[in-house]
């Protein structure tokens, strides 16, 4: 144990944490938002980040973009991977509610039905990238992990009090933050928005006072994907690699991130997933990254011992702006 | 169009009929070479490991050696087939293949496992079948000098040789005095590491661990920051070697990077890319001569220079064929044969003590440099 190293190094470790929680955070949003309306866990959205960092891939391949061009260039390719991203992702958490979910729904099978179609769908993806895609077209694709070129490559912008702030971890915070606060304002103020909470709090009455539930339903999918995609794109800008089973991980995390924070709430994602990011560091520097799921699952029960409804606690139907 | 239901079932039932008629049949045809045994020499020597995967660069060549040491074995009376089964270096999926090869009794022997890990957990189960293993590429110690078994063997020595080559070549060929230790928690990575930290003394600066799967590694690179190390040792696998390196250089730290054999894959310099540049492999494994007839007559069957272990896979093959050549035909006579072997390898001077493991002065270690993604043999270090 060295509480020590913690300590005289507590502003450095606090940034690793936050650059870790951010991404659970964005990938957070999608459960929490899809369980906010639909009381539903989309065991599917790990995958919907993994398809997310392979259109990352794809894009920086097509336009040949690869490490060390100009500013302008970097630019260009980083938008459009970021493009391309949530497009992917969006479509495919579109696609799987269309397939996994909605047919089920219209034939009102029992909530258990739904994780399994979800998972089902999660292993079908996960295996479409390690093994179809594989035979189909051979590498990148297969079980293997694959260097996504590092367009942006990293420099240290600037120091505070001896600590790097480089690009990307810049790059990650401030857009993991920006596109959290854009989705809260979406949902709090905007119509839509509002036919998403309302739709939150009373399905029913919702339908009665004319909001289209199965247009909302694709809504916060379609949302939640796209915040996915985001958060792909930042994760391969940081660690410049993907997997075809490498929304497992992120994935399990993010969903505890959701629980953490209060699943249903948005603020609660954001909440739970830096708290979460910042533990895990924590965690790996006191002792080693072995204690990091330990750690990270212990304080998930110590929280909800306490808190069972997670940190925020409340659902999206009550969020108020 | 079909359309009523009742239709539908009499499809699906035909189709199942089908499937299963169309299985028994296979059985049957199974069940005739399974009948083998007796003097009708026809075996299965079975060969698992991580056929795919992250780490399949380290298995995938001892599997083509041992497949070219069966072509051109010269035998009228038997007929061997090697049968390959993919494990993905996991012990879980090791397990019901073993369970399988240790049930059917046309295989008499199992090259493997290629992992630690796998290898641990289904050791037993060989053993209590009576399957003789010949192991390419499993170099945790404990495999030999903690619960033995009869059946396992290998042709590598054991990590705790490999853990002093590892540390006599970053005091003596690299001159650290400060060396970071990291390792991956698993049955390989971690003693391998554990011996190294013994073995390098205070010339350690600092240990952590990190884990399978892992892909942020920022708090080991905080600690090595601030621990400002001259060199660095990883224990474990290319999977997760490839973003530590780079996230090692990314941060700006240069101090050299030394593995052990676990890195020692064909994918390595591509999984690592511009990062690995000069990174140092650790192996137990002399380099193969390039114009040897054994390189060439391996280029010429898969269209590749032999890989890792690929010698050790030919000579593993090898064992056992000799076996068959002297007139072993079950389990029992294959592993007493096996037992008592000795005779000039490919890899090493192949023999057997009574752990299983092959004597340590038959072993070479080397240091392998990754020069443009390619390992380059560099020097020779004795342990």
């Amino acid at each position: 144990m060295d509480f020590d190293a913690l300590i005289s190094g507590l502003d450095r470790h606090t940034l690793d944490g936050i650059t870790r929680g951010s991404i659970y955070a964005l990938v957070a949003l999608g459960y929490t938002m899809v369980y906010g309306v639909m009381k539903l866990i989309n065991f599917a959205h790990s995958e919907v980040f993994m398809v997310g960092t392979w259109a990352v891939l794809g894009t920086y391949t097509a336009i040949g973009a690869t490490a060390g061009m100009g500013v302008g260039m970097v630019i260009a390719a980083t938008l459009l991977a970021l493009l391309a991203a949530m497009l992917a992702s969006a479509g495919t958490a579109l696609a799987v509610e269309r397939i996994a979910y909605r047919p089920l729904r219209k034939k009102g099978a029992p909530p258990l039905i739904f994780l399994i179609t979800g998972i089902g769908c999660s292993i079908v993806l996960v295996e479409t990238f390690g093994q179809v895609l594989r035979v189909i077209f051979g590498p990148p694709f297969g079980r293997v992990t694959v260097n996504i070129p590092s367009v942006l490559e990293t420099t240290t912008l600037f120091e505070i009090g001896g600590l790097n702030i480089t690009n990307t971890r810049l790059l990650i915070i401030v857009g993991a933050i920006a596109m959290m606060f854009a989705l809260d304002t979406f949902v709090n103020k905007s119509r839509l928005g509002r036919g998403v909470r309302a739709v939150a709090q009373d399905p029913d009455t919702a339908s009665l006072m004319g909001v289209n539930q199965e247009r909302v339903i694709m809504l916060v999918f379609v949302l939640g994907g796209a915040m996915a995609g985001v958060a792909a794109l930042l994760y391969s800008i940081q660690y410049d690699i993907t997997k075809f089973d490498i929304g497992f991980f992120i994935g399990l995390k993010a969903f505890t991130a959701a629980v953490l924070g209060g699943i249903g709430n948005l603020r609660g994602a954001l909440v739970g997933g830096l708290f979460l990011g910042i533990a895990e560091v924590y965690a790996s520097i006191i002792w080693s990254s072995e204690w990091t799921n330990v750690t990270a699952f212990v304080v998930l029960v110590i929280i909800l011992m306490f808190r069972p409804t997670g940190l925020l606690g409340e659902s999206l139907g009550k969020a108020r702006a | 169009m079909i359309r009523s239901s009742k239709t539908w079932q009499a499809v699906a039932f035909t189709a199942v009929a089908g499937l299963a008629l169309s299985a028994c049949g296979t059985t049957d045809t199974d069940g005739g070479g399974g009948s083998a045994g007796g003097d009708d020499c026809n075996f299965k020597i079975g060969v698992m490991g991580a056929l795919s995967g992250a780490n399949a660069s380290i298995v995938l060549p001892s599997v083509d050696g041992a497949d070219l040491a069966l072509r051109q074995w010269d035998n009228d009376e038997c007929e061997v087939e090697l049968v390959k089964f993919d494990t993905e270096g996991d012990p879980a999926k090791a397990t019901p293949v073993a369970t399988q090869i240790a049930g059917d009794e046309s295989f008499i022997g199992v090259i493997g496992g290629a992992f630690s890990g796998e290898t641990r957990a289904t050791k037993s189960i060989y053993n209590d079948a009576g399957v003789t293993m010949v192991s390419q590429s499993a170099t945790a110690t404990d495999l030999t000098q903690e619960d033995q078994v009869e059946v396992f063997h290998r042709l590598v020595p054991y990590d705790d040789y490999q853990g002093a080559a590892i540390a006599k070549y970053l005091t003596d060929e690299v001159g650290a005095t400060k060396v970071f230790v990291v390792d991956n928690s698993e049955a390989y990575g971690e003693p391998l590491a554990d011996r190294v930290e013994e073995t390098l003394g205070d010339k350690m600066v600092q240990r952590d661990k990190t884990e399978v799967g892992q892909t942020d590694f920022a708090p080991t690179i905080s600690k090595m920051e601030s621990a400002q190390p001259d060199a660095i040792m990883y224990g474990g696998y290319i999977a997760e070697a490839a973003p530590l390196l780079k996230q090692i250089r990314d941060a700006g730290i240069d101090a050299p990077f030394v593995g052990g054999d676990g890195l020692y894959g064909a994918d390595f310099g591509n999984a690592v890319g511009e990062a690995g540049e000069g990174a140092v492999v650790m192996c137990p494994c002399a380099p193969i001569e390039d114009d040897s007839t054994f390189a060439a007559d391996f280029e010429e069957e898969f269209g590749s220079a032999p890989g890792a272990y690929a010698a050790e896979g030919y000579d593993a093959m090898s064992v056992f064929l000799a076996a068959l050549d002297d007139g072993a035909r079950d389990r029992a006579s294959v592993e007493e044969f096996v037992d008592g072997y000795t005779g000039e390898g490919l890899s090493k001077e192949v023999a057997f003590d009574e752990n299983g493991d092959v004597p340590q002065e038959n072993v070479s270690y080397w240091a392998y440099k990754n020069e443009g993604g390619t390992l380059v043999p560099e020097v020779e270090v004795a342990p």
